[in-house]
C-alpha cells in the first residue's frame, strides 16, 4: 500500500546514459529526500539524463525547485536533460512556472 | 464547513493539508483536487516556514463552500510576524535556467490554481484566503 507520501526514485546507468524512473509525489515532506536522491546526477562531465515520470503524481514548488537545480547543474556542465511521460496535471505547474521553457519536457 | 487550530505547526503541514482535503467541502474532481491541493499546500508552507521563529505557533485552518455559487473558500489565519504574500514580485518566468533564482515559486502557484486569494491583517493575525469555484 502507497503511503500519502510515497516516492521513489531509481537511477539505471547504460553506457553514457543515466535513465531515472520516478514515481510517486514530491512535496514538503520528501524534497528533501528527493534532493539526495538525485545528488548522483549532480556529478559527472557531460550528463544525458531522461526521466520516466509516467508514475510521478503531484510536484509542488519544493520540488520544482530540486528540478530547477538538477538542470543548472547539467547546463553548467554541458549536459542535457529530458522528462518524459509527464501526466498532464504535473504538465500544467511545469508550464505555468515557466520551467517547460527552461527544462526539456517530451 | 471545516475549521481546526492546529498548534504547535512545526513539521505538520502534511497533517495540516490532509485535514483540509479531507473536508466535505472539497470536490471529488481530480483535477480540481489537484490545483486546490497544490496551493493549499504552498499557503500552509509559507505559514510552518516563516510566520513564527522556530515554528512555534498557530495556524488556524477552515474551508467554507457556498451551496448556492458553488465557491469553495479556504481561510488560513496565524498570529505570527504580519506578512503579506500578495506583495512578493511574480517570479519572471521569461528568464533562463542559469538566471532563474531558486525558490519564489509557492505563492505564485497558489496565483494560478486559484481563482482569488486575499490577504487582511486582521486582530493582530494574517488572515489568508483563497477561493476557487468548483464546478469540473
Amino acid at each position: 500500500m502507497k503511503n500519502n507520501n510515497y516516492m521513489k526514485v531509481t537511477i539505471n546507468k547504460q553506457d553514457e546514459k543515466t535513465f531515472v524512473v520516478l514515481d510517486g509525489r514530491i512535496d514538503s515532506t520528501n524534497a528533501d529526500q528527493f534532493q539526495q536522491d538525485v545528488a548522483p546526477l549532480m556529478e559527472g562531465d557531460n550528463p544525458d539524463i531522461e526521466f520516466d515520470c509516467t508514475g510521478m503524481t503531484y510536484t509542488s514548488s519544493q520540488g520544482l525547485r530540486v528540478f530547477l537545480l538538477l538542470q543548472k547543474s547539467v547546463v553548467a556542465r554541458n549536459g542535457k536533460m529530458m522528462l518524459c511521460n509527464m501526466n498532464p496535471r504535473v504538465k500544467e505547474v511545469f508550464d505555468i512556472t515557466g520551467f517547460s521553457n527552461i527544462i526539456t519536457i517530451v | 464547513m471545516m475549521k481546526k487550530r492546529f498548534n504547535p505547526i512545526k513539521d505538520r503541514s502534511s497533517e495540516i493539508v490532509a485535514f483540509l482535503m479531507s473536508s466535505p467541502d472539497m470536490p471529488k474532481d481530480e483535477e480540481l483536487r489537484f490545483k486546490i491541493e497544490l496551493s493549499i499546500e504552498e499557503a500552509v508552507e509559507n505559514v510552518v516556514q516563516y510566520a513564527y521563529e522556530g515554528g512555534i505557533g498557530w495556524l488556524e485552518a477552515g474551508t467554507k463552500l457556498d451551496d448556492k455559487s458553488l465557491v469553495l473558500t479556504i481561510e488560513l489565519r496565524d498570529a505570527g510576524v504580519p506578512f503579506n504574500p500578495l506583495e512578493k514580485d511574480d517570479p519572471d518566468i521569461t528568464l533562463s535556467a542559469d538566471e532563474r533564482p531558486v525558490g519564489g515559486l509557492g505563492i505564485f502557484l497558489c496565483k494560478s490554481m486559484m481563482d482569488s486569494i486575499s490577504y487582511r491583517y486582521e486582530d493582530g493575525n494574517n488572515v489568508l484566503v483563497m477561493k476557487k469555484r468548483v464546478v469540473s
